[in-house]
């Protein structure tokens, strides 16, 4: 690792304009985070229209602070009012608003937010050991290689929509299907564009996300009787965690962190899982199993720590591969190549200034994401009060505009409004939105790839023996489908010990 | 409900066949193999088609199950606010290069805040619209430089 790069990246982080954006961008993360119904993934989509026209590298601090800082306000609103802001901050409210309930909610908040910090920073330094050697690895990638790897991130994907995995299939072919909109690369053949110009490069999958998040969203929150509660300030308690808190927290931290970091590397499993999974965990091995839920500090700050690694971790496929395992690394992964900055392996060779910038600016972010979250407790307990009937149509005029922004025409506006009812249904109906979206990146490429390596391979089953990659990745493929079935069979398994042992 | 239930597995199936169908009227290639544009849009529409029957017979499983969030949206004021909602939006599509960025947001916003939130609350509802208008226009138009009509 060449010393000068990290050094460079941390010059340039610590530019004042690259600053500026941090904190911009961990205040409006934080604000969005803590919003009711405003996920970060919905959050970094209206604000993409903000890094049009910006540096490359201001853009991509920008927007993944805006990702932490919605996890970390995602939290407040967990903790606050038992209404989680997104799926990975669930497992905060477990514990986190029982503590509130205990007039403990200042240092529920203080002590999630440096769980999150230290979390977040274990997951850095797992970022700069395995991303640069994964990066490294990819480009040894060829069509074959990359097929498989999107059949393996595809079918992870679909496998962890637990439960739904029809559904998740459904929604998977449909944003294939939408993917083969456009131009043929390969033969120049204009394939469903319905003569309509705009179509001929394809439907912006920026336009659909921001459909299905953004306007699905708002549709939602019409008439889902989720209102927040009031939150009386007054009862906020001490700020700071006690010394006692921080004791009992730091192994729960420690051990939660690695967690996230390894689940949010995979495809699809992401902060929920690696939060609720922390949760667990950490209750299977506690001494005081009967305390969680009524507002033990480990129940509180282990899913935290996972959560904010775990958002880390998801960087790395997103980055070196192109793979985005998260609805919104996928919203990323968008506005980077609209503005100029292509993922993939080549952007750790070519630009490794870039990198390097934003895992400094990560460092920096997280603590100033703390003092906010400390310092503003009052202001983010007011920003909670928002009405959701002033802040929806402001979240849907910012969708309008980003989705003008992207295309220059008002033909995407019916695009995004009927993403926005599908997206609204397949919330209702329990549809998987991830498979849709990463399908919907991916499926270009992986056509591509697929009819690149058909040239390449004789014989389909060649493309399968092309390299050990290929039959690992095949293997992996097979084992993410199957998972749902073993969990089944193990399930079922230990019931019936539990029948005989009753018998 | 059940038919809310079943609206989108059907619309899948439409759009299976759809899709196959528009797949097959594609021209040939010139270059390279000419049915190869064809072959991957058909076999994610036999995918979509397929996994789409199953949804379809597995949805009777929850026939006649509870399910809140489908109650609140079947109720009649539901409907209307969401109707006037998405009707609002076209409204804004169709008008927003036609009457320019900030008149047509202006009108937009304006309507969904008082559709939303009530005459009584007149002064919040001007207030939001013109600010959010405003400052909106102000950051893409001279700050980030973007044209918006």
């Amino acid at each position: 690792m060449d010393l000068s790069f990290v050094l460079d990246g941390l010059w340039t982080a610590l530019q004042p304009i690259n600053l500026l954006w941090l904190i911009i961008g961990a205040i409006l993360g934080t604000i969005v985070g803590i919003l009711p119904g405003l996920g970060p993934a919905t959050g970094v989509a209206v604000l993409i229209p903000l890094t049009f026209g910006m540096e490359p590298v201001s853009a991509l601090i920008l927007m993944a602070a805006i990702y932490y800082g919605a996890l970390f306000g995602g939290s407040r609103s967990s903790i606050l009012i038992n209404t989680p802001g997104d799926g990975s901050s669930i497992a905060a409210t477990f514990d986190g608003y029982p503590m509130t309930k205990n007039g403990q909610a200042g240092q529920a908040m203080s002590i999630a937010a440096m769980a999150s910090l230290i979390g977040g920073v274990m997951a850095i330094f797992g970022f700069i050991f395995l991303a640069i050697p994964l990066a490294n690895f990819a480009l040894n990638f060829g069509p074959a290689e990359y097929l498989f790897l999107f059949f393996f991130a595809l079918s992870a994907v679909v496998a962890l929509s637990l439960g739904n995995m029809v559904k998740g299939f459904i929604t998977m072919f449909l944003g294939l299907g939408i993917s083969t909109i456009g131009i043929d690369l390969q033969s120049g053949v204009h394939r469903h564009t319905f003569d309509i110009p705009h179509f001929t490069e394809g439907i912006s999958f920026v336009v659909i996300i921001i459909g299905i998040y953004a306007i699905g969203e708002v549709l939602y929150n019409m008439f889902a009787n989720k209102q927040p509660k009031d939150v009386d300030s007054s009862k906020i308690g001490h700020k700071w965690f006690t010394k006692d808190q921080w004791k009992r927290s730091l192994g729960p931290i420690l051990r939660s962190g690695p967690i996230g970091f390894f689940l949010g590397v995979l495809p699809g499993s992401g902060g929920t899982i690696s939060s609720l999974l922390a949760y667990s965990a950490e209750k299977q091995i506690s001494k005081n199993k009967k305390q969680f839920g009524k507002g033990a500090v480990e129940g509180l700050v282990a899913p935290e720590s996972a959560n904010s690694s775990a958002a880390v971790g998801s960087l790395i496929p997103m980055l070196t591969m192109a793979i985005p395992g998260s609805g919104t690394t996928a919203v990323m992964l968008g506005a980077l190549v609209m503005i100029g900055i292509t993922p993939g392996p080549l952007l750790f060779e070519n630009s490794p200034d870039l990198v390097w910038t934003l895992i400094n600016s990560m460092f920096i972010g997280n603590i100033i994401l703390v003092i906010i979250n400390i310092a503003m407790v009052g202001v983010l307990v007011k920003i909670l009060k928002t009405p959701p009937r002033v802040l929806y149509p402001i979240v849907l005029v910012l969708s309008f505009i980003g989705a003008y922004t992207l295309g220059y025409s008002t033909i995407d506006f019916y695009i995004l409004i009927i993403a926005g009812v599908i997206g609204l249904f397949m919330r209702l109906l329990d549809y998987p939105v991830v498979p849709l979206i990463l399908a919907l990146i991916v499926g270009g490429e992986m056509e591509q790839n697929l009819r690149r390596a058909l040239v390449i391979y004789d014989q389909p089953v060649d493309m399968l023996f092309a390299s050990p990659i290929t039959i690992v990745l095949a293997l992996l493929t097979l084992l993410s489908l199957s998972y749902p079935l073993l969990i089944k069979l193990v399930k079922r398994t230990s019931r019936n010990k539990d029948h005989t042992a009753d018998v | 409900m059940n038919a809310v239930r079943l609206s989108l597995p059907i619309f899948f199936i439409v759009v299976s066949l759809v899709l196959a169908i528009l797949t097959l009227q594609l021209p040939h290639a010139q270059l390279g193999n000419p049915y190869g544009p064809m072959y991957f849009p058909l076999v994610v529409s036999v995918g979509l088609f397929l996994f789409s029957v199953i949804d379809l017979i597995k949805t009777r499983h929850y026939f006649g199950k509870e399910n809140e969030d489908l109650k609140a949206l079947l109720k009649k004021e539901t409907l209307f606010t969401l109707g006037i909602i998405l009707a609002l939006c076209l409204l804004y599509t169709i008008i927003f290069e036609r009457l320019g960025f900030f008149l047509s947001t202006v009108i937009f916003l304006a309507a969904i805040m008082f559709f939303l939130n009530g005459k009584k609350k007149w002064l919040l509802n001007i207030i939001v619209t013109l600010v959010v208008a405003g400052s909106s226009w102000y950051v893409f138009s001279y700050l980030l430089e973007i044209s918006l009509p």
